[in-house]
């Protein structure tokens, strides 16, 4: 646990891959719903992006089910390391976009800006900009940027109605 | 007057991960999350929600990916050898190779090595 952490210290190193991987098997006392995202859920995620005469074996979804945790500890790792180095105590939603693009997910960015800014458009109408706040520490470098800080404010101002017929429209993707 | 419709939607849809726009249970990921490591300590809120896109479309990209061994292998059925062969072939995925030759090594035996090998050559 603490080597793992320790060796994904150096960000895109080709040695900081382990993290996790000492948790992947199987195995333990763990009950598998604590480790592995449910596997009807990916079925179906695999299932729409294969062609309609595609079919997918029971050991190749169990697969990816184990390579999905594998990827959240991964980048859940990175971030975490930088919240240490920077001395904040949660992970927010930059820190792992930060992680992505730092380890070679760039290509996730772009949506997951998107997705995230519907998101918090949504709770920066609940909450007041407020909420916001915990994302906006520091953001040195980040391209991740938070784009979402001023068109929160934008929605809270009371626009509302045309932002929440946008997300009805996009967050179903 | 807040069309709370689509707001609770979204947060309702994501607990329970059956409906709404998460196609991944957030509490689930939430504990992922926390096995990472010792140092992951507090989540936030929109933490989750990223990940449940990210994974949708980390899980699309592994599957076409290994689809493709999976057609280059003349076979119309995924087998796990089709996604070790796509993870080895792919930079991005390096982190899964100790996984996946665990995986690869285990079905040996069902005679599918082979045309995830084929990729890699």
């Amino acid at each position: 646990m603490a080597d793992s952490l320790g060796a994904s210290g150096s960000p895109g190193g080709g040695g900081s891959h382990e993290s996790g991987g000492d948790q992947s098997p199987r195995s333990g006392g763990v009950r598998e719903q604590d480790r592995y995202l449910p596997i009807a859920n990916i079925s179906r995620i695999m299932k729409k992006a294969l062609p309609a005469n595609g079919k997918i074996a029971k050991d190749a979804k169990e697969t990816v089910q184990e390579c999905v945790s594998e990827f959240i500890s991964f980048i859940t790792s990175e971030a975490s390391d930088k919240c240490q180095r920077e001395k904040r105590k949660t992970i927010n939603g930059d820190d792992l976009l930060w992680a992505m693009a730092t380890l070679g997910f760039e290509d996730y960015i772009d949506p997951l800006k998107v997705y995230l800014q519907k998101y918090r458009e949504v709770m920066g109408d609940n909450k007041g900009s407020g909420k916001t706040g915990d994302g906006s520490a520091r953001k040195d470098g980040v391209q991740a940027g938070n784009p979402s800080n001023e068109k929160c404010v934008f929605s809270c101002q009371g626009s509302f109605t045309q932002g929440m017929g946008y997300m009805h429209d996009q967050v179903r993707i | 007057m807040r069309q709370a419709g689509v707001y609770s939607g979204l947060l309702a849809g994501g607990i329970s991960g059956r409906t709404g726009p998460h196609s991944l249970p957030l509490a689930r990921i939430k504990k992922i999350m926390k096995r990472s490591g010792e140092g992951v300590k507090m989540i936030s809120g929109e933490a989750p929600i990223v990940f449940s896109k990210a994974c949708e479309l980390f899980i699309e990209e592994l599957t076409v990916r290994s689809w493709m061994a999976t057609l280059h292998g003349k076979r119309r059925t995924l087998h796990k050898e089709d996604v070790a062969a796509a993870v080895v072939a792919t930079d991005i995925f390096d982190f899964l190779v100790e996984m996946v030759k665990e995986a690869a090594a285990d079905g040996r035996g069902t005679a599918q090595g082979g045309g995830a090998r084929d990729l890699e050559a």
